[in-house]
């Protein structure tokens, strides 16, 4: 049995951030979050370029028994991409994490047709046993709870989180978690710009300790988006015109509905009439949900919803297996959107032998993916049972990835006036330039830990102390009135009872404890090279105290010793060398500074009487 | 390895070599790994060496480079390479003669260059060392290549996971000793793992050297690393040689046991009672710690709780744990869900103690539930105190229910029965339930109606349950109306099983048909939920096989006349979900199995209908499980499959109902037949693969057809081959028309159905899986454009 070590371990509790997923790469993203004592999961998501066990982060170092209940106070998902959200059934429902899980309602809704509809390619394409199941997937987003923007969540009695608009997908948040005074703003993936179907992303100026942001475009500005729309389009519009077949693979939501509103406006204002499909019952259902939540979208949909709405297409229609082979050009959205299986790849090898016809891949695909060996160039593929299928239609690859780029991220930064900063979601290079740029411009820490490394930060916890009344007044009645922003040293008793925190004077402190005071005294021995009696000896130690300190009460008293406020100093012969004299300086607590200071001044010995 | 593989290699090393080039991401450096592993498995690595020297250079190519030129990851995957080759002794040796290993491993390599600050890098030359450190040459180098050291620093690395690598390979290479590692918690964990893997002998002379480290650390306040200690004292004790001897480790348990705060002592004690020889003494201590929060609970809010004996001597440790129970809210929480999951495993273990107190337990669940939802009535301050910090909490809640669900398990007696039942529908009843802890109240009111005892017959319910389901029924049907849709979902599943195991019951049957139920789960088929539809359909297929759908006569109710069969034929051709219409085509092909009255009416009209609209849908687990459909159908009228194994027990042959001519005739008049050949060429591989099945069995089943003459070569079956190429192709627009029993018969036999089924039992991307393809994909990607490399979801 190997035993990793464990992140989650006891001791004091600090901010303390571990990504087992994006940490310095794209891959999938799952970050831990220590904040105060608290424990959250930020994002649970999937790796697509793997097959087996490295698709899902290793959660046995987070705990070994698989309670992780007992370790977790929530998980909180960001939005519905895979990447995102894509190993929560099997963590909640084959690792067995039974806590709540947050996310925004559209991603609650869409979230479960995406991992179902991951779920029928895997099994489907590989035969996978070994996957969760659809039941798996119901019983998860059971354990969901669903939150509003801005709407301030408990958890629990410590712990509230807090939802911002992301504007990366349909429902997407940034995510402020807060504990006390202390407070995280996690980003998930974001995009700053409004485009056709979504509004930018906005976050208040919380202020967080930390902000973890994605940074996929860390060093890149990107060209506006209506260039690569024009282009889309203008691509499409050619290859129909020329009477050839326009296949777009997508997943089923998203980016699908993206370039649906795109091209039913423009069908729309050129009067077009060719066919558009949309390959699987999905849209409807997907459509329905645009609708759903149309206050999630932005203004310009939310305003013409009021006239048309937008997601009620006349030009795109429902595709039959049938129509595939029918001659003259159309364009189609297929599933699933990497061309790995199911239909997009069926209309594909029906296509992909004619110039005519185009594909167009509007996403990212894996390796090993058709998709992934079309975009990277390869023109003999070999499919099943050793045949060779010859790719003669046009290739081109469009990316409508909605993330902030660099102006957009240092904009955030700049909006949330974080304490530090953390990277995330994204390369190893790009980010270090971001970081220094960060650090310079907001002059705050910059942190990019890989996966596995953590982040511990600096944290203050400020405690709530309660003050007696007693005690306030106690110590106005000494002093003039205290000054605003000026400390001002109080002397008290610091009483801890259940779990709170109040500063009383030490009289009632003993009072309400029921306990007797005992004087605690300081004592101290000062040796002095002088033949003189110990009386004339005191004499001069207080003649040399009532001169050095002006402003203090020295006094000499009848049995011969001397006293400054409550130290008292005698003097004493030495037992064994009579040349040498002994002072016994003693105080209590409330005068150590002068203690000391006395205790140092006579060390220093006494000045020369003049003879 | 292929000789495509071969051809390809020189030109991706070249690539890797070459630090002006992009490489794939670290997925196919990873699959480019696991594709060597396997190779070097097969085979010889030295062989592979030096048919392919290209390898060999990459690795002497990345240490000439300029260190600032490596980039890490080609860096890690040559790391981890080199140590993948080295596994093996002679490969080892060949590795070494040019110095490479030293190159790479050794203190001048990597560990001093500018790379080394990243984890990758660190990470792959600890697993390029865990690889080649097999056989003794290996750990020789290990010794003298000043990687120890190195390694013992590596376990407080920055990264969790290079630490955990470090520890492991120190653990295997057993060269350690205490004071080296440099931290308490990293020490206990590598020596966890020791204790876990090294043999008896080992264990005690370790033990002994050990012992007084571990007394000192125990002698600290508060215990540093506690919960590495108790991995590593339980992992010391799970070693056989302590179950007699005493060497003071029982004594170092049960002091640990008495100091660590109650919270980390629940585990340890957990720990000791799953242990299969231990004192007895130290068995009931750590049975007195696991209980004690129980204990403590029952104490604050009842009179006198359990039975004596077990929660006597608690004094000094029940102070604290009262302490801790009502320090704050959210200590009080975590303790108590944590003794409910630790009593839950142990609940159903061989080695529980005992006697178990399943009274106490009960009784506790059901306080704990009772505080959770404001009934319970505190009979002391700190009762009341308990009150305020578990009034509400669903967490807590939770753990409770799934406790009090284990606890129906070999419950005696019926006492505590009415007390259960009380606070179960308490729980489902009250408005502040949370809907994952309505979930779980049903799960739990399921386990312990199922577990019911019945002494005198299995048709006796018991004397509360018709009590308990007359109160539950209006319950039930509140939550069917409940906004939702998990409420509602949970409540339809939990409707199902219960229907599924009593619906025989007369008291069951009773209590439900004089309740709205049926009528709602009815109206829930229409739910705008799709997983709720789901569940409706499920459960009203259930309520139908046991003749419970009740309000079929009664007027006002137009979707009733046209009966449940309409019903559910309407979701199947209209649902724009997958979910309902799956569990419909599951209800009927239970239906048909069970010979359910509605399907026997007319069975061939059933499952022409059926086939008809599961032929049309886009979701191919509906056309799976009308292929499982057809199944079902095929064994009725044909018989069961021929046994293979010889010495099985032959089953009586059911005689089809006609001659076989008119059986397949009708078959083919069905849709069956083209149905079944259609879905041969689905593009979704598990529906072929059952299609393929099912002609086989056809096939089978037709063999021996006597009374049929193949047609020679007759232009029809022509025609039907060239329908199935055509199909086959892709093109499934034309129908396969009306077949005569013979062309079917020479149709089944023209195909080659054993190679269909070997090609369909392969995973559809085996293609894309192969190395091959990885070369292939690698090599391509290095000339595309970056924003293809770097674009995401």
């Amino acid at each position: 049995m190997e035993v990793p070590l464990l992140w989650l371990c006891e001791g004091v509790p600090s901010t303390r951030i571990w990504p087992t997923g994006a940490g310095q790469d794209v891959g999938r993203s799952c970050i831990l979050v220590s904040i105060a004592g608290k424990n959250v999961m930020l994002d649970c998501g999937m790796h697509m370029g793997f097959n087996d066990d490295r698709r899902f982060p290793d959660f046995s170092y987070i705990t070994q028994n698989g309670r992780l209940t007992d370790f977790l106070d929530c998980v909180i998902i960001s939005h519905f991409h895979l990447d995102h959200c894509g190993a929560l059934p099997y963590f909640s429902e084959m690792v067995g994490y039974d806590g709540p899980i947050y996310m925004t309602h559209p991603t609650q809704a869409i979230c479960p047709i995406l991992l179902e509809d991951y779920r029928k390619i895997a099994v489907d394409k590989k035969g996978e046993a070994n996957f969760f199941t659809s039941q798996m997937i119901k019983d998860c987003m059971k354990k969901v709870v669903a939150v509003h923007l801005h709407q301030t969540v408990q958890v629990d009695d410590e712990l509230e989180i807090k939802a911002y608009y992301a504007g990366h997908v349909l429902g997407a948040a940034m995510f402020q978690i807060k504990v006390g005074s202390e407070s995280v703003v996690y980003t998930g993936d974001y995009n700053m710009t409004p485009d056709r179907h979504l509004g930018a992303a906005w976050i208040d100026k919380c202020r967080p300790n930390l902000l973890i942001t994605e940074s996929t475009y860390a060093t890149t500005i990107r060209d506006s988006k209506r260039c690569r729309e024009r282009d889309f389009l203008k691509k499409v519009h050619e290859t129909v015109e020329r009477g050839g077949k326009v296949l777009i693979p997508v997943f089923a939501l998203g980016r699908a509905q993206e370039l649906c509103i795109l091209l039913e406006t423009f069908w729309e204002r050129m009067n077009l009439k060719v066919p558009i499909y949309f390959s699987t019952g999905l849209t409807e259902k997907a459509n329905h949900y645009y609708k759903l939540f149309i206050t999630w979208t932005n203004q310009k949909i939310r305003k013409t919803f009021v006239q048309r709405n937008m997601f009620e297409f006349k030009h795109i229609k429902a595709f039959d297996r049938a129509f595939a082979d029918n001659p003259g050009p159309m364009v189609v959205f297929a599933t699933p959107g990497m061309l790995h299986a199911g239909q997009s790849l069926q209309i594909f090898r029906k296509w992909a032998g004619n110039e005519k016809n185009m594909v167009i891949m509007p996403g990212y695909c894996v390796q090993g993916t058709v998709g992934h060996k079309i975009l990277s160039g390869q023109r003999k593929l070999e499919m099943e049972g050793r045949q060779v299928l010859e790719v003669k239609m046009q290739v081109e690859y469009m990316s409508f990835s909605a993330h902030a780029d660099a102006k957009g991220i240092m904009q955030l930064v700049g909006q949330a006036e974080p304490e530090s900063v953390l990277l995330v979601h994204g390369e190893a290079k790009k980010m270090e330039f971001l970081r220094q740029k960060i650090e310079q411009e907001f002059r705050v820490s910059c942190y990019m830990p890989a996966n596995g490394e953590t982040v511990t930060l600096p944290t203050s916890p400020s405690i709530p102390v309660g003050i007696s009344l007693g005690l306030l007044k106690q110590e106005m009645a000494q002093g003039l009135l205290p000054e605003a922003k000026k400390p001002r040293l109080l002397h008290g008793t610091l009483i801890m009872k259940d779990s709170s925190f109040r500063l009383v004077s030490s009289e009632q402190a003993l009072k309400e404890l029921g306990l007797a005071e005992h004087q605690l005294r300081f004592t101290c021995r000062v040796h002095l090279q002088d033949t003189r009696k110990e009386q004339e000896m005191a004499l001069r130690v207080y003649s040399h105290l009532k001169s050095t300190l002006k402003d203090h009460c020295v006094q000499h008293l009848p049995d011969g010793s001397v006293t400054v406020e409550s130290i008292l100093i005698q003097a004493a012969a030495h037992s064994e060398d009579p040349g040498i004299k002994v002072l016994l300086v003693s105080w209590t607590y409330q005068d150590e500074e002068l203690g000391s200071f006395l205790t140092t001044l006579l060390k220093k010995g006494l000045p020369q009487t003049p003879s | 390895m292929d000789p495509e593989c071969s051809r390809l290699l020189p030109a991706l090393c070249a690539v890797l070599a070459d630090p002006s080039q992009a490489v794939a991401d670290d997925t196919c450096l990873e699959k480019l790994l696991d594709w060597f592993k396997t190779v070097t498995e097969a085979g010889s690595s030295l062989l592979l060496l030096q048919e392919n020297p290209c390898l060999v250079d990459l690795l002497s190519h990345v240490l000439d480079l300029k260190p600032q030129d490596v980039s890490p990851r080609v860096l890690s995957f040559s790391l981890c390479l080199a140590g993948t080759f080295a596994a093996q002794e002679d490969c080892f040796e060949y590795l070494q003669q040019g110095q490479l290993l030293l190159g790479l491993f050794g203190e001048a390599g990597p560990l001093s260059w500018a790379a080394w600050s990243v984890p990758t890098v660190r990470s792959g030359w600890i697993r390029g060392l865990r690889s080649l450190a097999q056989h003794p040459s290996g750990l020789h180098f290990l010794g003298n290549s000043g990687a120890v050291d190195a390694l013992f620093s590596l376990q407080g690395d920055s990264s969790l996971f290079v630490a955990s690598a470090a520890s492991q390979l120190l653990v295997h290479v057993l060269a350690l000793s205490m004071q080296a590692a440099p931290q308490v918690t990293q020490a206990l964990n590598v020596l966890t793992t020791t204790f876990g893997r090294c043999h008896s002998p080992w264990t005690e002379v370790l033990w002994g050297q050990l012992s007084p480290l571990v007394a000192h650390l125990l002698e600290s306040d508060p215990i540093p690393a506690a919960h590495s200690l108790v991995d590593l004292l339980l992992s010391v004790a799970r070693s056989p040689v302590f179950a007699s001897a005493d060497c003071g480790l029982w004594e170092t348990m049960a002091r640990m046991l008495s100091c660590l705060s109650p919270t980390q002592a629940g585990s340890l004690a957990l720990g000791i009672l799953k242990l299969q020889h231990c004192p007895q003494a130290l068995r009931s201590q750590a049975f007195r710690v696991l209980l004690q929060p129980l204990v403590c609970i029952l104490r604050a809010t009842t009179q006198a709780p359990g039975p004596p004996g077990l929660l006597d001597e608690t004094s000094a440790g029940s102070s604290m744990m009262v302490d801790t129970l009502l320090s704050s809210k959210s200590a009080c929480v975590g303790l108590l869900c944590q003794t409910l999951a630790h009593l839950e495993e142990l609940q159903p273990l061989p080695q529980r103690p005992s006697p178990w107190p399943q009274t106490l337990l009960v009784e506790a669940a059901v306080i704990i539930l009772q505080l959770c939802d404001g009934s319970a009535v505190p009979s002391s301050s700190e009762g009341g105190r308990l009150c305020g910090a578990l009034a509400g909490c669903s967490r807590v809640q939770r753990a409770a229910l799934d406790f009090l669900g284990t606890l129906s398990q070999g419950i005696s007696s019926r006492e505590l029965m009415p007390q259960v039942f009380a606070v179960l529908l308490e729980t489902l009843e009250s408005p502040a339930s949370s809907p994952m802890v309505l979930k779980k109240a049903f799960q739990a009111t399921l386990r312990w109606l199922l577990d019911l005892p019945s002494p005198s017959s299995c048709l006796d319910l018991g004397p509360h349950a018709p009590l308990f389901l007359r109160e539950l029924f209006p319950v039930l049907q509140k939550r069917l109306c409940s906004p939702c849709w998990e409420v509602r979902d949970s409540a339809l599943e939990f409707l199902t099983h219960l229907t599924a195991c009593w619906g025989g019951e007369a008291d069951f049957r009773e209590a439900l048909l004089a309740s709205e139920v049926p009528k709602l789960t009815w109206q829930l088929l229409r739910d705008p939920e799709s997983y709720v539809r789901a569940s409706a359909v499920t459960a009203m297929g259930q309520l139908s096989s046991q003749g419970l759908e009740a309000v079929s006569e009664s007027p006002g109710h137009p979707e009733v006349q046209q009966g449940l069969i309409g019903e559910l034929l309407h979701i199947l051709s209209m649902d724009s979900e997958g979910f309902p219409r799956r569990a419909v085509v599951r209800v009927f092909t239970e239906w048909l199995r069970d010979s359910h009255a509605d399907v026997a009416r007319d069975t061939e009209w059933f499952v022409a209908t059926v086939l008809q609209m599961v032929s049309q849908d886009l979701d191919w687990e509906v056309r799976a499980q009308g292929l499982e459909l057809v199944r079902v159908f095929l064994v009725q009228t044909l018989g069961q499959p021929n046994p293979h194994c010889p010495y099985a027990v032959t089953l009586p042959k059911v005689t089809p109902p006609g001659p076989l001519p008119e059986v397949l005739r009708t078959l083919c008049q069905l849709q069956i037949i083209d149905f079944a050949f259609r879905a041969l060429f689905d593009c979704d591989r598990p529906v072929a693969q059952k299609a393929c099945d099912l002609l086989l069995f056809l096939r089978e089943k037709t063999a021996p057809c006597s009374g049929l003459q193949e047609p020679g070569n007759s232009s029809d079956v022509t025609s039907v081959e060239a329908t199935l190429h055509r199909w086959q192709a892709g093109e499934q627009s034309q129908p396969l028309g009306n077949l005569e029993p013979e062309e079917l018969l020479a149709a089944l036999r023209s195909l080659d159905l054993e190679g269909f089924q070997g090609r369909l039992a392969e995973s559809s991307d085996h293609v894309e899986k192969s190395p091959q393809s990885l070369l292939q994909d690698m090599l391509a990607t290095v000339a595309v454009l970056e924003e293809n490399v770097a674009d995401c979801y």
